[in-house]
């Protein structure tokens, strides 16, 4: 049976968008059966790093309730070398969609809480999808909640800025503590992260401050950062050491590894 | 059916009806006494409330439980949510018999069974 993995983080530009990108990608090179879906319907960013042309329906019209789940997929494993399959099902980015979305009433959330729910049933089970990865908006949106509820590992992405830290903490023990989530921290754009030492520093650090388990710890890259979300990274560069962390966190998830 | 055969049937038919109903009054007692203990202020006669993720949060964490757990079954007996909780049947019986109460769920009877589930679509 697959895993539901939502990608989440209390603020904005912690990297959500470029983990769960590469997090689905990695998997599919590793020959898994991959679906990445964009819930940022604030701000949608996979339709413009994955440049898809010919969206025959969004993500948002199927918690709309106006088209299929198979309608939504689009198969982008063409995009990678190796066996495994990568679709996608995008965020409408029209700025009239936005406005709709972010004017949705309890008990739209409420369908749509249990559509994202169903998506257990139709992909994972009768499509045997072995990943659905779920990109969310940052802090307490509902569209993310709903993705948390849905989930079977919330990743979490936070950096070393005072506020996150101070926000994620919060966000663990109110939120996903509540739900009884299981949660994995990613550290993102950490500075002199390669010292064996430091490594240890950083696992014991994110234990006592959060009391979550650390998943991965992903330097400040430049090379990233100088991609400017042009290329799906670990399949243009996959011998970076940005490459090998994914894979890293890819395998721990896969043989449940998290601790 | 000879006679005698019919005749033996009906007691078994009356102690079947008469479980049946000892059955849907312990599931009544039980949702008075979940009432009592959490006393009925915070208990609102909703109808057709929606169950979604801020509700969810901001309930009692032992109804959360089972309210997340029949969201993630979808369509499920007490039973069937006590084994995933690892509770008494008869507790997860009182709290979503509680969470009908307050109208979240819905409850349908299927013979001896009864079904809970949140009925997304059908709320307007």
């Amino acid at each position: 049976m697959g895993k539901i993995i939502a990608v989440h983080s209390y603020k904005g530009g912690t990297g959500k968008t470029l983990l769960s990108v590469n997090l689905a990608a990695t998997f599919a090179k590793h020959g898994k059966k991959v679906c990445l879906f964009d819930l940022d319907f604030r701000a949608p960013s996979l339709f413009t790093i994955l440049k898809v042309d010919d969206i025959e329906c969004w993500f948002n019209d199927y918690l709309n309730g106006t088209c299929e789940i198979d309608k939504v997929l689009t198969d982008l494993s063409n995009r990678l070398q190796e066996n495994g399959k990568f679709y996608v099902g995008l965020a409408n980015p029209a700025t009239e969609a936005i406005r709709d979305m972010s004017s949705k009433d309890r008990k739209w959330e409420m369908r749509a809480l249990g559509r994202l729910l169903a998506l257990r049933n139709a992909l994972l089970n009768d499509k045997e999808f072995d990943y659905i990865i779920l990109d969310t908006s940052p802090g307490l949106q509902y569209s993310s909640i709903n993705a948390i509820v849905a989930a079977d590992l919330v990743v979490v992405a936070t950096t070393f800025d005072r506020s996150d830290v101070d926000g994620t903490r919060r966000m663990l023990q109110e939120l996903y503590n509540l739900f009884e989530k299981k949660t994995a921290i990613v550290l993102n754009k950490v500075l002199d992260s390669s010292a064996k030492s430091k490594k240890e520093e950083m696992q014991s650090k994110v234990k006592s401050v959060y009391q979550a388990p650390l998943l991965g710890v992903i330097s400040c890259f430049c090379d990233v950062l100088r991609a400017e979300g042009n290329i799906i990274f670990v399949q243009d560069k996959p011998e970076h050491p940005f490459t090998k962390i994914l894979g890293e966190m890819a395998n721990r998830i896969d043989a449940n590894d998290i601790r | 059916m000879t006679k005698e055969e019919a005749l033996g049937k009906k007691p078994l038919q009356i102690l079947e009806k008469i479980k049946e109903n000892l059955e849907r009054l312990n599931e009544k007692m039980e949702v008075m006494i979940e009432l009592q203990k959490h006393g009925r202020k915070d208990v609102l006669p909703l109808q057709d409330a929606p169950l979604d993720v801020m509700t969810l949060l901001s309930m009692p964490d032992h109804l959360r439980k089972t309210a997340m757990t029949l969201c993630r079954l979808g369509r499920a007996t007490a039973e069937e949510v006590a084994e995933q909780t690892s509770r008494a049947r008869a507790v997860e019986s009182a709290y979503l018999n509680q969470l009908v109460i307050m109208g979240y769920l819905k409850k349908e009877r299927k013979g001896r069974k009864a079904y809970f589930y949140a009925d997304r679509e059908n709320q307007r």
